[in-house]
């Protein structure tokens, strides 16, 4: 079972990715705030994460930056309310990038083929 | 007592001593003088004291001993000189006339004109018009003051006899004044005489410190001078005599107020006419509104130039106003709008994500199941309108470069591979690899083209699509092309107007804020449905930064 990181200011969409990515067979970790997201990092190893950009007072690209520097070979996705990101070059660092949505298929169709293709690496020794 | 010849015992040769004659009396009195013939007084004094026959008449008076004969021939002879010397004055004065005509017409023509081009030609073309002071060839130099050189710029004139019979019986044939002759220089020979004296022209250049040259010496003297036997005079150097080809010839140096501005050098090497004082009295007097005009005209040429360049520092200024003014709107929209996605979307999500996680676990049976399919399609609708709020705000404000139309097209359609799988839609890309880069904001051509597919996707299952670029005169063409649809005429006036619904989804603002952003960026946008079938939009994209509206 694949783990992911969820990080998110929200409480509802925290509780909202929790249930349906549970149901898609995903153990799911949230974390609210960038201090809380390390933690868990420090606590466990995570398959991919799901990173909002806009937390309260706090950006997730600076903690994408963070684990980009930390060489955590962890994909990472950018779940954000704004499409403008995604022409942002600090943004290229993700892996992927998803626009918020109710409709969640694009999100888990994105950790989908993520995944696939970080076992596919993994399958070749990269 | 003695007796004397008198007027009725004498058969005079002339007619003087009648009152009235006829025509042939009198070989002085052509046809247009005829009341000469009734009026004694008068033809005796313009015609007969010239009149031969009068001259033997007085000759006869002189011979007959009369004492009043000696006085009255001392009295003719006087009248006859006298006479002599007006017609003399007044030839001087139809001359001053003229010169002081020419002079007037050349300083009117000098001091309207401040185009340097012109100017040069009218003083040229007055050096040596037969109207003006006839010389054979003239040659302008100018001072370059960034090199301190005297340089020769322009020279007119014919270089063989057979140019200069050519020239003076063109001249001659057409009788034009001074203006026109010079204008007609300037269109058709200005060029043409450059080229022609180049050789001459280019070897004529002496630095300024050469105090010795006699060009900078009569420079400096401000007075013109006249060389004579240029081959043997010790002032003049072999080069500049052999340069010119002639032995004598006029420098006229040319000063405006206490700068000089360069020298002609003029002479008659066809005719070999000698250069008389007068000449150069008469050249002296127009040297000064040419040097004046040169200067006036050279000082214009530098203030345009000037002019031209704190118009474009204004414009850039203005531009860089404009785009800090932009910018801060762009700060502000980015604001606002960032301000909006966040406080609506996330709720939105919120709403329209449990209400599916409701929907799948609800039973069919569920009474209350309608209402959270109602809240699933609300939530997207919504979702919908935030998306094109959003583009919309983005497309206020585009941001040009040059880009790989290719490319884009290729990321576009490679984003768009699931959905087009999805609809069972066909699709080919035919791109044009020779076309250049396009200058466009690229992140709005990629919405409005996925836009374009999406809509044509959305609304008509199982099509083919025909995606193309083709490079073309008027810039980059873009096309999409369905031909398995028939749009009727309505739908196609409805297609490209704000919330025109021509589908299920959406509020069909899509295809309006596709034309607005392109329109915006002066990208035309096209729709043909023709009867028979099928439907192609088509984007013409600039490829200059100029072709920008």
């Amino acid at each position: 079972m694949s783990r992911l990181l969820v990080v998110d200011d929200e409480a509802n969409i925290r509780l909202l990715y929790t249930e349906e990515l549970t149901e898609e067979g995903y153990d799911v970790v949230t974390a609210a705030t960038i201090a809380e997201a390390t933690e868990k990092l420090q606590e466990g190893v995570f398959d991919l994460a799901v990173l909002d950009i806009k937390l309260k007072n706090e950006s997730g690209i600076e903690l994408l930056q963070q684990l980009v520097k930390d060489r955590h070979n962890m994909p990472v996705i950018l779940c954000s309310a704004f499409s403008c990101y995604k022409d942002d070059f600090s943004a290229w660092l993700a892996d992927g990038y998803v626009v918020k949505s109710g409709d969640l298929t694009e999100l888990k169709q994105e950790i989908a083929r993520i995944l696939a293709k970080k076992a596919q690496k993994a399958a070749v020794g990269l | 007592m003695t007796t004397y010849l008198t007027g009725s015992d004498v058969d005079w040769e002339c007619c003087w001593d009648r009152d009235v004659i006829a025509l042939e009396d009198c070989p002085n009195i052509q046809e247009g003088d005829e009341d000469l013939l009734h009026s004694r007084r008068r033809r005796i004094l313009e015609k007969c004291c010239d009149c031969p026959n009068f001259k033997r008449d007085l000759n006869r008076f002189r011979e007959s001993g009369h004492p009043l004969a000696p006085v009255f021939i001392l009295v003719h002879e006087e009248h006859q000189r006298q006479k002599t010397q007006i017609q003399s004055l007044v030839s001087f004065l139809d001359n001053k006339t003229l010169e002081v005509r020419f002079l007037h017409e050349l300083g009117s023509v000098l001091q309207s004109s401040v185009d340097l081009e012109e100017v040069l030609s009218v003083a040229l073309t007055a050096i040596t018009a037969g109207k003006g002071f006839g010389m054979n060839r003239a040659f302008l130099l100018l001072i370059d003051r960034d090199h301190a050189m005297l340089n020769g710029f322009l020279a007119i004139g014919p270089r063989n006899f057979e140019e200069a019979c050519q020239a003076w019986d063109e001249i001659a044939g057409n009788d034009m004044d001074l203006q026109t002759l010079a204008q007609s220089f300037r269109l058709n020979k200005l060029s043409s005489e450059r080229a022609k004296f180049h050789d001459i022209l280019e070897q004529l250049s002496v630095p300024l410190s050469d105090e010795g040259h006699i060009l900078i010496r009569a420079l400096d003297g401000r007075h013109p001078l006249l060389i004579e036997d240029a081959f043997h005079n010790p002032d003049v150097t072999p080069g500049l005599a052999h340069l010119l080809g002639v032995d004598t010839f006029l420098l006229m140096p040319l000063h405006s107020r206490n700068r000089r501005i360069g020298m002609i050098i003029a002479d008659n090497c066809i005719t070999h006419r000698k250069i008389t004082a007068e000449d150069m009295h008469s050249l002296e007097t127009f040297t000064f509104p040419v040097a004046f005009a040169i200067e006036r005209a050279s000082l214009y040429d530098r203030l345009q130039l000037e002019l031209n360049r704190v118009t474009e520092a204004s414009n850039k200024l203005r531009e860089q106003q404009e785009l800090i003014v932009r910018m801060e709107k762009m700060a502000l929209v980015g604001r606002i709008t960032s301000s909006v996605a966040h406080s609506i979307r996330n709720p939105l999500m919120i709403i329209g994500g449990f209400a599916r996680s409701m929907l799948k676990t609800a039973p069919a049976s569920d009474p209350k199941r309608d209402f959270i399919e109602s809240i699933v399609s609300e939530a997207r609708q919504l979702e919908g309108v935030l998306d094109e709020i959003l583009n919309y705000s983005d497309s206020l404000y585009p941001t040009r470069d040059f880009w790989d139309v290719n490319q884009m097209t290729e990321t576009t359609l490679k984003d768009l591979q699931g959905l087009l799988q999805q609809k069972e839609c066909q699709f080919s890309f035919e791109p044009d690899l020779s076309i250049p880069h396009a200058y466009v904001d690229i992140k709005q051509l990629s919405y409005c083209l996925r836009t374009l597919i999406i809509n044509e996707v959305d609304s008509r299952s199982g099509n083919h699509l025909r995606i193309r670029t083709e490079g073309r005169a008027d810039g980059i063409r873009v096309s999409i092309e369905n031909r398995d649809c028939k749009v009727a005429q309505a739908e196609l006036d409805m297609l490209l107007s704000p919330f025109a619904i021509t589908h299920d989804m959406g509020t069909g603002f899509g295809l309006a804020l596709c034309k607005t952003m392109l329109e915006k960026q002066g990208i035309p946008l096209d729709v043909f449905a023709p009867p028979e079938g099928g439907i192609t939009y088509t984007i013409t994209l600039p490829i200059r930064k100029e072709e920008q509206s």
